[in-house]
């Protein structure tokens, strides 16, 4: 019977992807954010932290950032009413259609929060706070309808059966509520985390005298302020400004972790369905409702540009659209597939390095949970632009020269988009190594077989169906992803980037017609996974 | 593990022969369905290969002017050919510039040209009043300036662009520089008092006009052209052309060279094709009816935009408004 740690040779390579992977997190998270943070603490060249006295020094600064924490919260309730009411209705009750329309709660993640947003703006008029507050909730309700989801399949139906007969309805409802409280609440955080970090919606629905801004949006304009600044103050800003944004965020991520630690491992039997009696068909109220609001009614104006609405000189036609789909594959067909192909090369990527992370993490060493979050909390236009000064200039032009233009060619745009979305890769996969019993690793040491063939054999099959629809979330932001396509040379080439550039110039045929390719890609492999696996994603928690 | 880990490496292998061997790099500010065009024409003629980076609206257009202020430590960018001239100014104002004085641009105004050579502006959008004809069908009832703004006769019925980027931050600039400090503090007053829509881009100020939300709204000519070409009932004012009118501000695109940019000579070339006459030909006839500088170039095919003599244009310091952008864009911030 071979050593259960294997030759050196299989011991080495067993660690390869560990290393590797914290190789990954070194270059491509830890430089970059250095690289920003690092000449904010210095002051005419010696070390100093007086720059970041000034953070919230000034009353707008407060005031920007109270307004970010109501939206969030406002986001997030939102998020928990439609979203939670949406996984108790397609989980636990005879709701009619409620197989199909559970996996459907993750759609209104499919669409980019701006083009809800515009969507809306086209046929009413929508701004302000409240509108914010409304449309970002629906936005992100897909993390409360997903997680919620999860926590009612995790609890035990013998349980609550007892306590039924133990203490009645009302009190089995209430241990319901207990049991799947953790993942509603990390539902909500996570809506929360969005809701502060974005900028785009706030600044689209508002109109007619500005009387609020968010801190995010202050955050982006400091950005823009660095091309013109000249002083280290104006080019450090950005940066010292970004850190109340990162303590927030670390914060509402440290409580989540927090609560989901608590959830149960979700080896149960499942609940006995609650038959809603006459509220069955009127209940479907509250899932059209969600998924109108966050789906539908953007896909239909996506649809009715692409048809020509936006247009006086021609009525509505499929002539139209179908002249549109045309155009937007001439411009920009070579576009769609090379977001396609990034976006599989940062799931694949990000896959390789998140399971290492996931396992040193739910195994070893918790902390590294909090520390992968930092690339999600940091805005996406810092960490993007530490990619720019990490990654170009003199200090790596003899490398360059000698292998090849990192910079200039598409592997930045994958290593970035993995290193921004690597806290979810992390966090979901760290989860679900968690409800595997260890007891299986260790049984695992005794099996005739070595680290590697461990690793392949025993250690990742369970894992995989969590490895599918993490896949599918990583692939689906991955398409959607701005913010770093921005700033680097070759986001040029990402479809996300040219859609928000033919909306703004008056190509709403064309840019509607671009969205709803983009959604197409982006609901294609869940879709697919449905329908290959003939069940639902349901590891994504 | 390990064939994931081998099949990444390989894919991002690959996709570092993505990034192509491209002999000029270009930064472009200007929309991409027009620029695009342009610069295939540069391609066929020179037989040079030219690597395009476009700008966002998503970054407010400085998106670009930013990478070459992050990238200066190896410069990456060729030539820049930005939309509006402000931020360009200030490129050159901050030693990111390097001066080339390109034959083709003899025939500009010297107005719109650096004495030094380091920028020069072609091809201009001119900041006008888009008017919605159903609302206000008499011309004669139609707003005549920038101070109809802060007239009550209009309250909440008109708009203009929230002035922290793009080129309504360079005319808010340029105006504050114009009205003097406590004159344009009471317009910025007006602004609040009068109700008036504070929107996110000039598209979005045309678009509300457009669907006749707003009676009218201060746009660039671009985006008026954009709501004619669609069929809306949209009229255009050249704003600030009565008796003592301070007159229509022209926003020209401009054109420069990178400090230390990695090939200079095609940079040289593109910058010469791009301030030809042929090009601000082109960009007349393009969606985006851009207005020629040289007087002998045929204008935009639509009428309603005025040629350079036609109009009025308002007199305003470059260097001024540039050197003051990001004290101005601070202010706005904390109003708008």
């Amino acid at each position: 019977m071979p050593s259960p740690h294997g030759s050196p040779t299989e011991r080495l390579l067993a660690r390869l992807p560990l290393a590797l992977a914290l190789l990954f997190a070194a270059l491509f998270v830890a430089a970059p954010l250095l690289a920003m943070v690092l000449p904010t603490l210095s002051v005419d060249g010696s070390f100093s932290l007086a720059r970041y006295a000034t953070i919230l020094a000034s009353e707008q600064d407060r005031a920007e950032l109270l307004n970010s924490v109501e939206l969030g919260l406002g986001a997030a309730a939102v998020a928990v009413l439609l979203g939670g009411g949406h996984a108790w209705l397609t989980h636990r009750t005879d709701l009619p259609g409620g197989r199909w329309l559970a996996p459907l709660g993750v759609a209104p993640l499919a669409v980019p929060p701006i083009l809800v947003a515009m969507g809306f703006a086209d046929f009413t008029t929508v701004s302000g706070f409240w509108a914010c507050v409304v449309l970002l909730g629906c936005c992100y309700a897909p993390f409360v309808a997903v997680l919620a989801g999860r926590g009612l399949r995790s609890i035990d139906g013998r349980t609550y059966e007892a306590a039924l007969l133990c203490r009645g309805r009302a009190g089995a409802e209430r241990m319901l509520l207990r049991g799947a409280l953790p993942e509603l609440l990390a539902g909500a955080f996570l809506a929360f985390l969005f809701a502060i970090s974005e900028h785009g919606v706030p600044e689209f629905l508002t109109v007619k005298g500005k009387t609020w801004h968010t801190y995010a949006e202050g955050v982006f304009r400091r950005w823009t302020r660095r091309a013109t600044g000249v002083t280290e103050d104006q080019l450090a800003s950005p940066v010292v400004a970004a850190l109340p944004l990162l303590l927030l965020a670390a914060i509402a991520l440290a409580i989540v972790l927090r609560v989901r630690a608590r959830a149960s491992d979700g080896t149960a039997t499942p609940l006995p369905v609650r038959p809603l009696g006459h509220w069955r068909w009127p209940a479907l109220l509250l899932p059209a409702t969600y998924l109108t609001v966050g789906a539908v009614v953007p896909v239909v104006i996506m649809g009715l540009w692409a048809a020509g609405s936006t247009q006086r000189n021609e009525p509505i036609s499929f002539a139209i659209m179908r002249r549109s789909f045309q155009h937007a594959l001439e411009q920009a067909g070579g576009d769609l597939w090379f977001t396609i192909l990034n976006a599989l090369l940062t799931t694949v990527l990000l896959l390789a390095v998140a399971v290492p992370l996931a396992r040193l993490a739910a195994r070893r060493f918790g902390w590294v949970d909090h520390l992968a979050v930092i690339p999600l909390a940091t805005p996406a236009v810092l960490l993007t632009i530490g990619f720019v000064h990490a990654f170009n200039g003199p200090h790596v032009a003899a490398l360059y020269d000698a292998t090849f233009d990192f910079y200039d060619s598409h592997a930045i745009l994958v290593t970035a988009y993995a290193a921004r979305l690597l806290p979810f890769g992390v966090l979901l996969l760290s989860s679900a190594v968690r409800r595997i019993p260890k007891s299986q690793e260790e049984a695992a040491l005794f099996a005739d077989r070595g680290p590697l063939a461990r690793g392949l054999r025993i250690h990742l099959p369970p894992l995989l169906p969590a490895l599918a629809s993490l896949a599918c979330l990583l692939f689906v932001l991955a398409l959607r992803e701005l913010d770093t396509a921005v700033v680097l040379p070759s986001g040029n080439d990402t479809i996300v980037r040219r859609l928000s550039n033919v909306v703004h110039f008056g190509g709403e045929d064309v840019g509607g017609a671009l969205a709803l390719l983009l959604l197409l890609v982006a609901v294609l492999p869940p879709v697919l996974g449905t329908l290959l696996r003939g069940r639902r994603l349901d590891s994504l928690s | 593990m390990r064939s994931l880990a081998t099949c990444c490496l390989s894919s991002l292998l690959l996709l570092t022969a993505c990034g192509g061997s491209a002999q000029v790099s270009l930064y472009v500010a200007l929309d991409q369905e027009h620029s695009e065009a342009i610069v295939r024409r540069f391609e066929q003629q020179t037989g040079l290969s030219v690597k395009t980076r476009f700008d966002t609206e998503a970054s407010k257009t400085v998106g670009l002017v930013s990478a070459i202020v992050e990238e200066a430590a190896r410069p990456r960018c060729d030539v820049f050919w930005n939309n509006e001239l402000a931020q360009t100014v200030r490129l050159a104002q901050n030693g990111l510039l390097q001066a080339y004085v390109s034959p083709s641009a003899a025939a500009i105004p010297s107005q719109w040209k650096d004495p030094q050579g380091l920028w020069a502006g072609f091809a201009a959008r001119a900041r006008v009043l888009i008017v919605n004809k159903d609302l206000l069908p008499d011309p004669g009832e139609w707003p005549k300036g920038t101070m109809d703004l802060v007239d009550p006769k209009w309250k909440g019925r008109c708009g203009v662009a929230r002035p922290l980027t793009g080129t309504t931050l360079t005319h808010f600039t340029a105006l504050s520089l114009l009205l003097g400090e406590e004159r344009f503090g009471k317009f910025v007053d007006g602004l609040f008092a009068n109700d008036v829509a504070l929107l996110q881009s000039n598209g979005a100020t045309m678009r509300q006009v457009a669907e006749g939300k707003l009676a009218w709204a201060f746009t660039d000519t671009d985006d008026y052209h954009v709501a004619v070409t669609k069929g809306h009932r949209v009229g255009v004012v050249f704003p600030d052309q009565g008796e003592g009118g301070f007159g229509t501000m022209l926003i020209p695109n401009s054109v420069a060279m990178v400090k230390d940019c990695p090939h200079p000579d095609d940079a040289r070339r593109l910058i010469d094709f791009l301030l030809a006459e042929n090009t601000e030909a082109l960009l007349a006839a393009a969606k985006s009816a851009q207005i020629p500088l040289r007087a002998g170039v045929q204008g935009p095919n639509d009428a309603t935009i005025l040629g350079v003599g036609a109009f009025r244009a308002m007199a305003w310091d470059i260097a001024g408004t540039a050197a003051n952008l990001d004290k101005m864009s601070a202010a706005f911030a904390s109003r708008f």
